[in-house]
């Protein structure tokens, strides 16, 4: 009784010092910020962000609590800047007590509404997000300031990270980070702003400070939400300072030792029996596509609660798994069939910029496996993906490769093959008897991630989609086409091939691509290639260049000019622009150029993109090849009749 | 901006339909329905309703393409609950049954509805693969009896066998309508046991339906049937539940009556103020319209009755937001204060194809507006659209049945009118000229009605981070989507009457062509319509309009010095009562002057009158491919 006493009192001693949260308030007398008028054109603008992270020994148990609290303040301008900001939504996963929920709102004649916190609500188990708070902001009115503050005690977790960055501009942000004097680490991403020392309430703290952060902004070949401003950190038990190394060995010795089976389970057995039977000396690219094949079409990813969905039996029984626990599945079918492979963790590069550095769980999201003799990949939660490249959303993020010797190394996400994804086609065009309406006859290969998302909405998308399919298989951008026949090949969705094409032959008819001029005709011959995406910059680009993935078009195009006819003004259909690597080599490129043999007029495109990443300092080259494309595309010649 | 919604959205998968819809082959399928069987039981203790349903669901795996198909969703709110599911799958190759032995209860997050009582049983059908057939049983349980809600015959995949049936005690009386079943061989069948009547409607093999763009909302042609408890009778007296409109608008009147009406005065300060120096009813309810719909923002609740009452005036006018029934309310009461007539109106939204006189049942409303008669005229207010000038309806409620709830005892039926094409206008002036081989242009639009209404709106709530210039490249689609916009302004960008004023201009290169000394140039740098054409051979459903409107286009083309004209091209049109163009072209001087008119008189264009829109739109096409020549002097 005396000993425990005196634990007691030791804990209470070290934790004397008043929680920040506790002494921390919003302002009593709010008064509306002072804007530039730049400010007051924006929708909304944030004045202040603040985050406090606090870690804090329990004053009667050993383990330790955190405290998060938010505090922010934004000036809405508009309808659009209310509507952005007048619905909060509080996160209440790990939340073990929430300690204050307030907001109010600092109307422009200097009123104040608080919020009546009868109206906050509670929301239970929210698809897969956990359960909220939410509440609507009460006397929201245009020129008004929301300010919410609140706090919430959490499960204590080592690690934690916060977006600061919005898709609104922010004038302040602060992130305090109070450990007193718990071992700690912390790491910003995306600014110039450093962490600094400061000491509040007594407790060693970290503290980055922000000033005027502009908005995140939606760009066309660019991972805006992965690239916000943000701050990670980690805090350990007293006397526990744990490396990144020891995190990562832990994942490692962890996902190794559940994923790499030791003996493989009976059921699969009869499942492969059933699916090579008859099949000899297949390779191992066959083999597991086979795999692939049969889990994709017997097995659900589900996503809940169920805690038996990454439990072995109950994954082969019911074919129903986790996104975890389908990797068992893999694991079990390619052991058995003695295929080598690694488990690789990343993360969806649109969501996370997965970081080797710093161990962070949130960034271990994406579980493919990879196959080390073939370097080929399977995508596990990817109904559309067979044995080949890694999802295009994984392309160039790092991930964690490990090995059946639990050993791991770090590499960038690539693809092996730069030309894996290509378009090959050929048009053929003639005209109808009285030049009124083009007949076009294509040809197209598609390849690669194309094949990919072409089998999948083809096989996986409710019939009303199909429509919309067919307008971009036949080249869309053509106002009055009319699909008079198309045939597709190779649309199943479980090749056995490697990178087999997706075949399209189509004819199609328009009227609107030969406009009528007098006795003669302009040919929107540049249409024909469909609308091609155009790269607009009023404003300086902020995101890195990131493509969906490397790829490469090759166009034949025939015109078979009508009796009668010749043409002229075939200068437009000449263009060459590229943009060159550091050692000379051409990177992306767009060129096009034509032979006029008789009453033939053959055209040849080739558009390339070896990477999927460029340069940010060399973006107006980079726009300049993407808008080659679209240059072409208003191209036309003049069909005229001889003399 | 998102629908605003009243009553509980119904969750339909979208869909389409073949118009034979006898004995089918379903073997090209992924997935079908063997069977959709609902059964409505009621029984009555004195005055009370006791109703549950059981539904029982049957479907087969044809591929192993659509395993999804496998997650399963039952929504339920504080009006039913959900009992004894029963859920499993059959392997006819194994002859063996797994069971489902995990449900979870969930929420979701709704764009339109900030928070609702709306939840849903989750599950997934284990072990699905091609052969396997999934089987689900469970009972809804009805805790109100005028929600008996409606039945599908057909859903977003073929079912073999789709069947309705409903029991009830001689003693109550039950009311059904059915809708677009003409084209499928439905069943009806009557029984009788000793205490209850039972009626049965079943359909064989009926196809799937799913959406198209741009058709009517798909009640307007789903074949489905409502069903609902019109009264009883006890010891000799009648009891109406939902006998006909009467009894509807006698429940939403005792819903009313349940509305917060207490201390309202900042609400009559704010109607003083906002109407204070005006002197006609005309005035004073435009700038109470205006100012409702300039400082209340759209936010929903739906949390059981409360998603039929009304909240207090006085706490929407603190809070600053509400939905349509809130804003409708504050309406009412501003107008009340200051003077002028107007009652709280309940009305179904284009998407409901139903009318209160058939259907006397809350299926047949999803809205709530206000109804003001100003100087003899009835005038329809929805604050929730934030750009719909005073003096029209919002679009979405034309043509429909609105129900004014005059007092405790009386209503009126009136139907919102169709606006007129003439309110709806777009005119755009332009003025081209060529500068090297460029395009110049200089516009001027002006918006009126609902063609200004979708300008803003699309405006504020679409354009996200693109630049102005961007945002009307990729909307106006003007000449190419290398259109260079500069100069832009606009004037009148509110919720007024007074047209929206849009000036920019344009410098569009690779759009005129010169070869040797002639240059073509084609004066339809704005190709509205172009894409309209309707693909007879698949389109299954009528294709709707959202509002009559009318584009009048006055181009004048400036000839550069030294080139004379050398074509012109000849006058052409389209007339029809419902839609049609008009394009003229004169010379005079130094200058071509285009004059285009192009109008949509209507607001649905059905199938039988397909070919006939075709050949207007075949018709503009080759209008719009009509270039003029000009040529270099010698």
């Amino acid at each position: 009784m005396i000993k425990k006493l005196a634990l007691m009192l030791l804990l209470v001693s070290t934790s004397s010092f008043a929680q920040y949260y506790k002494t921390y308030d919003w302002k009593s007398n709010p008064k509306l910020h002072t804007l530039s008028s730049s400010d007051l054109k924006e929708a909304s603008v944030g004045i202040l962000k603040k985050n406090v992270v606090e870690y804090n020994k329990s004053l009667f148990t050993q383990g330790l609590k955190r405290y998060e609290t938010q505090h922010t303040i934004v000036r809405v301008n508009s309808d659009k800047g209310i509507s952005r900001h007048n619905t909060v939504y509080i996160p209440m996963r790990d939340v073990t007590q929430v300690v204050d929920i307030k907001a109010r709102t600092i109307h422009p004649d200097g009123n104040i509404t608080e919020l009546n916190k009868d109206n906050i609500k509670e929301v239970k188990n929210v698809e897969e997000y956990g359960d909220f708070k939410i509440f609507a902001i009460e006397g929201a009115e245009e020129g008004s300031e929301i300010e919410v503050l609140y706090t919430v005690e959490k499960e204590y977790d080592m690690h934690g990270n916060e977006t600061i960055q919005s898709d609104y501009p922010i004038k302040e942000a602060r992130f305090i980070f109070i450990t007193g004097d718990l071992p700690s680490k912390t790491k910003a991403y995306r600014t110039n702003s450093k962490f600094e020392s400061v000491e509040l309430n007594g407790k060693a703290s970290q503290q980055i400070v922000l000033k005027d952060i502009p908005a995140m902004i939606e760009e066309q070949y660019a991972t805006p939400d992965a690239n916000k401003i943000a701050v990670a950190y980690q805090c350990f038990p007293s006397g526990q300072n744990i490396t990144h190394e020891m995190f990562w060995e832990n994942v490692v010795n962890n996902i190794g030792s559940q994923f790499f089976p030791q003996e493989t389970s009976a059921k699969v057995n009869e499942d492969i029996k059933g699916f090579v039977k008859g099949q000899e000396n297949l390779t191992v690219f066959k083999v597991a596509s086979l795999v692939d094949n049969f889990i994709k079409s017997n097995f659900n990813i589900v996503k809940n609660n169920n805690a038996e969905l990454s439990n072995l039996d109950y994954i082969l029984t019911n074919r129903s798994a986790s996104e975890f626990g389908i990797i068992k599945a893999y694991a079990h079918y390619l052991k058995a069939l003695n295929i080598e492979f690694e488990f690789v963790i990343t993360a969806n590069r649109f969501e996370y910029k997965f970081d080797p550095e710093f161990f962070s769980p949130s960034m271990l999201r994406d579980f493919i496996i990879y196959l080390p003799t073939e370097d080929k990949y399977i995508s596990p939660n990817r109904i559309e993906y067979r044995v080949g490249e890694a999802p295009s959303n994984l392309l160039g993020n790092h991930g964690l490769y490990i090995n059946k010797n639990f050993e791991y190394y770090f590499s960038k996400i690539v693809q092996a093959d730069s030309l894996f994804s290509r378009i090959k086609r050929t048009t053929d065009i003639t005209f109808d008897d009285d030049i009124e309406s083009v007949i076009l006859k294509q040809h197209q290969e598609y390849y690669g991630h194309w094949a990919v998302t072409n089998r999948a909405v083809m096989n996986l998308s409710p019939e009303s989609a199909k429509k919309e399919f067919e307008d971009y298989l036949t080249g869309s951008g053509i106002e009055d086409k009319v699909v008079e026949t198309i045939e597709t090949k190779n649309t199943d969705m479980n090749p056995l091939e490697y990178n087999l094409p997706f075949i399209v032959n189509a004819t199609m008819s328009s009227e609107s691509l030969l406009e009528e001029a007098g006795d003669s005709y302009i040919f929107q011959i540049g249409k024909v290639i469909g609308t091609q995406s155009e790269l607009y910059q009023e404003n300086e680009r902020m995101n890195p260049i990131e493509m969906d993935f490397p790829n490469q078009y090759d166009y034949t195009i025939t015109i078979n000019i009508p009796d009668g006819y010749s043409v002229d003004g075939l200068d437009a259909l000449k263009i060459d622009k590229s943009y060159t690597g550091p050692s000379g080599e051409k990177l992306c490129k767009f060129e096009s150029n034509y032979t006029l043999n008789g009453n033939k007029l053959v055209i040849t495109i080739q558009e390339f993109y070896r990477t999927n990443e460029y340069d940010l300092g060399r973006y107006e080259e980079f726009r300049t090849v993407i808008n080659a494309a679209s240059d072409f595309n208003k191209a036309s010649i003049l069909i005229k009749a001889e003399e | 901006m998102s629908m605003p919604k009243f009553i509980k959205p119904i969750v339909l998968f979208l869909l389409c339909l073949p118009l034979l819809v006898i004995a089918q082959d379903f073997s090209n399928e992924d997935y079908i329905y063997l069977k959709r069987h609902e059964y409505i039981k009621i029984k009555l203790a004195k005055n009370n309703f006791n109703i549950a349903k059981n539904i029982s669901e049957q479907a087969e795996y044809l591929t192993a393409k659509k395993l999804y198909f496998a997650n399963e969703s039952i929504g339920y709110d504080s009006f039913t609950s959900i009992e004894n599911i029963d859920a499993y799958t059959h392997l006819p190759s194994a002859n063996k049954n797994i069971k489902v032995d995990y449900i979870e209860t969930k929420r979701e997050f709704d764009n339109g509805i900030f928070y609702s009582d709306q939840e849903s049983k989750n599950f997934t059908f284990p072990a699905v693969t091609k052969g396997a057939i999934t089987n689900l049983n469970y009972t809804e349980v009805l805790k109100d009896p005028r929600f008996l809600g409606l039945f599908r015959f057909g859903t977003f995949v073929p079912t073999k066998n789709a069947k309705l049936t409903i029991e009830f005690p001689k003693n109550v009386t039950i009311g059904y309508i059915d809708f677009n079943t003409k084209d499928i061989p439905l069943k009806f069948e009557k029984e009788e046991t000793k205490s209850s009547n039972i009626y049965t409607w079943s359909v064989d093999n009926i196809t799937g339906f799913q959406g198209e763009e741009l058709s009517e909302a798909v009640l307007y042609y789903l074949p489905h049937i409502i069903v609902y408890i019109k009264s009883y009778e006890l010891k000799g007296k009648t009891y109406n539940v939902l006998n006909d409109v009467k009894d509807l608008y006698k429940w939403y009147a005792s819903l009313v009556k349940q509305i917060d009406e207490k201390s309202l005065e900042n609400v009559y300060a704010i109607s003083d103020k906002v109407t204070k120096g005006l002197t006609s009813n005309r005035d004073k309810a435009e700038a109470i319209f205006n100012w409702v719909q300039d400082n209340i923002t759209y936010v929903a609740f739906e949390d059981g009755l409360g998603g039929f009452i009304p909240r207090s005036a006085s706490s929407v006018c603190d809070k600053r937001y509400g939905d349509c029934k809130d804003m409708a309310n504050l309406l009412y009461e501003m107008y009340k204060h200051v003077g002028i007539e107007a009652y709280r109106t309940w009305i179904g939204t284009r998407d409901r194809p139903y009318s209160y006189l058939e259907v006397p049942t809350p299926m047949v409303d999803n809205h709530m507006i206000t109804t003001a008669i100003v100087e003899n005229d009835t005038i329809f207010l929805d604050a929730t659209d934030s750009y719909v000038p005073f003096g029209m309806p919002s679009a979405f409620t034309q043509t429909k049945e609105a129900l004014l709830g005059i007092d405790e005892n009386s209503f009126k039926l009136i139907k919102v009118p169709v606006q007129d094409i003439n309110k709806n206008v777009t005119t755009i002036k332009s003025d081209f000229s060529i500068e090297n081989g460029t395009l110049k242009v200089s516009e001027q639009r002006d918006l009126t009605g609902y063609e200004k209404v979708d300008f803003i709106s699309d405006y504020t709530y679409k354009k996200d981070d693109k630049t102005e210039e961007e945002y009307l490249n990729t909307t106006l689609s003007l000449g190419n989507n290398k259109t260079k916009y500069s100069n832009i302004s606009k004037k009148n960008f509110d919720n007024k009457a007074t047209a929206l004023v849009l000036n920019y201009d344009l410098s569009i290169d690779n759009y005129a062509k010169t070869v040797a000394d002639k240059t073509y140039i084609n004066l339809n740098i704005d190709r509205v319509l172009a894409k309209s054409k309707i693909d007879i051979k698949d389109r299954k459903y009528s294709k709707k309009i959202d509002h009559k409107f009318k584009k009048t286009y006055t181009t004048t083309f400036n000839i550069p010095e030294g080139y004379t004209v050398s074509h012109i091209p000849k006058d052409l049109k389209y007339e029809n009562p419902e839609y049609g163009y008009t394009i003229t072209y004169t010379q005079n001087n130094d200058q071509i002057i285009q004059k285009k008119t192009i109008y949509i008189n209507t607001l649905s264009v059905q199938n039988k009158d397909f070919e006939t829109w075709n050949g207007f739109i075949k018709s503009l096409v080759k209008a719009y491919k009509k270039s003029i020549i000009i040529e270099k002097n010698q």
